[in-house]
C-alpha cells in the first residue's frame, strides 16, 4: 500500500515526531509506514487522514496485487 | 530525570532502559548471594519483585514506547518462538518417553545395598540439579529464539530504519 503522508508532511510542515506524537505511535512506524514496510491498521490510517483534514483515500493508496497470467 | 507525580513515578524512555540494566545487575548480584547462602527462595523473590518494578515502571514511562506496530512485532516474534519451542519440547519429552519405556514398567526394586550408604538426599540432590539445569537451558534457548525472531521481525518492520530526520 502507498501513501501520501511524506506529502502531507510537508504541506503540513510537520516533522515526523510531531506526527507520531499526534496519533500516538512511535516515530519508527511513522517512518515504516512512509517507507512502505508496515501497513497502519484502520484506526491508525483513520486519525492520521483526520489530522490532515483528508480522506483515507487521498492519503493511502491501496495498489491491486497483479494477477500472474 | 524521574519527576513524582500524584498518579505515581513518571519517567522519560532512556531512564526506563537504565533502569533494566540496573535491576538486570542487581539480581545478578543477588543470584550470587542466593548461591553463597544457598538460599534460592532470595533469588526466586528478587526476580519476581524485579519484574513487578520493571512493570511498574514501564507504564510511567512519559513517551510512547508502545504502538500496533511493536505489539504486531512481539505477537509475531512470540508465536514464532512458541511453535518452534513446541517442537524443541515435544522431541525432548519424547526421547525421555522411549527412555521410560524401553525398561521394565511398573514399581521400581528396591536399591541394592544396604540404606545407610547411599542416603537418599544424596542421590536425590545432584538429579533435581540436572533437571534444573535442563530446564534453565530450555529457557535460555527460549529467550534466544524470541530475541532472534524479535530482531528478524524488528528488521522487517523498519524498526532501525532511518531517514533525513534521524538524529
Amino acid at each position: 500500500m502507498k501513501n501520501r503522508i511524506k506529502v502531507y508532511r510537508a504541506m503540513h510542515d510537520l516533522t515526523q515526531e510531531a506526527l507520531a506524537n499526534a496519533v500516538g505511535v512511535t516515530r519508527q512506524t511513522i517512518l515504516a509506514i512512509e517507507k512502505g514496510k508496515y501497513d497502519p491498521s484502520l484506526e491508525l490510517a483513520f486519525k492520521i487522514a483526520r489530522y490532515f483534514g483528508a480522506s483515507i483515500e487521498e492519503v493511502f493508496l491501496y495498489d491491486e496485487p497483479t494477477e500472474d497470467l | 530525570m524521574l519527576k513524582i507525580t500524584y498518579s505515581g513515578c513518571t519517567m522519560k524512555r532512556n531512564t526506563f532502559y537504565l533502569l533494566i540494566g540496573i535491576v538486570a545487575l542487581v539480581e545478578v548480584g543477588i543470584f550470587w548471594l542466593s548461591v553463597r547462602l544457598e538460599a534460592p527462595l532470595l533469588i526466586q523473590i528478587a526476580f519476581i519483585l524485579g519484574v513487578v518494578l520493571l512493570y511498574l515502571a514501564r507504564r510511567g514511562v512519559e513517551e510512547t514506547i508502545e504502538d500496533e506496530r511493536t505489539v504486531m512485532i512481539t505477537q509475531k516474534a512470540a508465536l514464532r518462538t512458541l511453535e518452534v519451542s513446541w517442537v524443541i519440547f515435544f522431541v525432548l519429552s519424547l526421547g525421555s518417553a522411549v527412555i521410560a519405556f524401553s525398561r521394565p514398567l511398573g514399581l521400581r526394586p528396591p536399591r541394592p545395598g544396604p540404606q545407610e550408604m547411599f542416603p537418599t538426599e544424596a542421590l536425590e540432590l545432584p538429579v533435581f540439579g540436572g533437571f534444573a539445569i535442563i530446564q534453565m537451558t530450555l529457557l535460555c534457548l527460549m529467550i534466544f529464539l524470541y530475541v532472534g525472531f524479535r530482531v528478524y521481525y524488528a528488521r522487517k518492520y523498519g524498526e532501525w530504519d532511518t531517514d533525513e530526520e534521524q538524529d
